[in-house]
């Protein structure tokens, strides 16, 4: 009488376990949110030489309020006035965030034709080099993340911290290219920890 | 019989419960090949778990210097450390030219290093966790009081 009373038991704890398992099965996993990467690829194809770096963003995040070192701290770089040469950065990107896309400075010279622009709600700085350097460099910069360097910093700051949390919500993007007759440098940022 | 029998089976469950704690931190592999012919063939596997214990049972006199200078940068190592523990697996860094490869990636709550040139090869993996206890543990030296005293000029 006692054994069958002690299998039944034993039974019923196996068959509880069994459900709570499928219960846990069925539930469905709360969706945890994509790790972002930042990605910096060098290759120099003259040298046979390249470098893959994947920072998360997340890490990034985390490390950069703790470096507490010369002008860098708490997540905020200081810029002297000397470096700002009388220059209003916050007046002027903000001129440039209001503005309507367009295409704000164009110089062409012997060596290189530079060209900055507002489009889709980036900066874009591309130069292309004439003749003797046939370098190309395209650089994309989200106005969210220039608005984030400014958002909480005080005059003389730039908020590099708040940079990147904004980086991490901005969609993939490629941030810079550089390409040379030897060499190609890629900078971007997306969810995948791998650059294939 | 039985009594022999449970004695057995009480130190075998000892033993395992010794090693699951001693493991408990994970293992640190250290592979090194030389590719000469005579080459050296290094391959140890060691509990992570020895290494804070190491430090622990270190002269403390012989770490206070090391512990004074890794200090001033232990807030960014253990926000590092944080976030490397919090990150999916990741090759971090990797280098490659015509006679080197080297790569530094986290794989499973490791830190994986792997070099390969003409050379050698090396492999290193380390648990976070263990890095983690042991740099605390050698910050630590740095709080006694004692060990922060310059050593005293020597009377000849």
């Amino acid at each position: 009488m006692r054994k069958t009373m002690r299998r039944r038991t034993q039974t019923a704890a196996v068959l509880c376990l069994l459900a709570a398992g499928m219960t846990a099965l069925a539930t469905p996993a709360k969706a945890a949110p994509a790790e972002r990467y930042l990605h910096v690829n060098v290759e120099d194809s003259a040298q046979g030489e390249s470098v893959k770096v994947n920072v998360p963003l997340a890490m990034a995040e985390k490390i950069l309020p703790a470096i507490n070192n010369r002008d860098l701290h708490d997540g905020k770089v200081t810029i002297h006035n000397a470096e700002m040469n009388g220059v209003d950065l916050r007046a002027l990107l903000d001129a440039v965030r209001t503005a309507p896309d367009n295409e704000f400075v164009t110089v062409k010279d012997k060596d290189s034709n530079v060209r900055v622009a507002k489009a889709n709600g980036n900066i874009i700085v591309h130069v292309i080099g004439t003749k003797s350097n046939q370098q190309t460099v395209d650089v994309t910069v989200p106005l969210k993340i220039v608005d984030a360097l400014f958002a909480t910093a005080k005059d003389d700051q730039l908020d590099i911290a708040a940079a990147l949390r904004a980086l991490s919500d901005a969609g993939d993007i490629v941030l810079v290219t550089v390409h040379d007759s030897g060499q190609k440098v890629r900078i971007w940022v997306d969810s995948l920890n791998t650059q294939e | 019989m039985i009594l022999l029998g449970k004695i057995v089976l009480g130190m075998a469950g000892v033993g395992l419960a010794g090693a699951s704690i001693l493991c408990s931190e994970g293992l640190v592999h250290v592979k090194v090949i030389e590719k000469q012919p005579q080459g050296v063939h290094i391959n140890v596997i060691a509990p992570a778990m020895l290494a804070p214990i190491a430090v622990h049972l270190a002269p403390q006199r012989d770490l206070a210097q090391a512990a004074r200078r890794i200090q001033p940068y232990m807030p960014v190592i253990r926000a590092a450390l944080d976030g490397l523990r919090d990150s999916e697996d990741v090759v971090l860094v990797e280098v490659k030219d015509p006679r080197e490869h080297v790569e530094v990636a986290k794989s499973g709550g490791s830190i994986v290093v792997d070099v390969d040139d003409d050379a050698e090869t090396v492999h290193v993996s380390t648990p976070v966790r263990a890095i983690s206890s042991t740099v605390e543990q050698l910050a630590a030296v740095n709080s006694s009081p004692l060990y922060l005293q310059p050593a005293a000029p020597s009377q000849q």
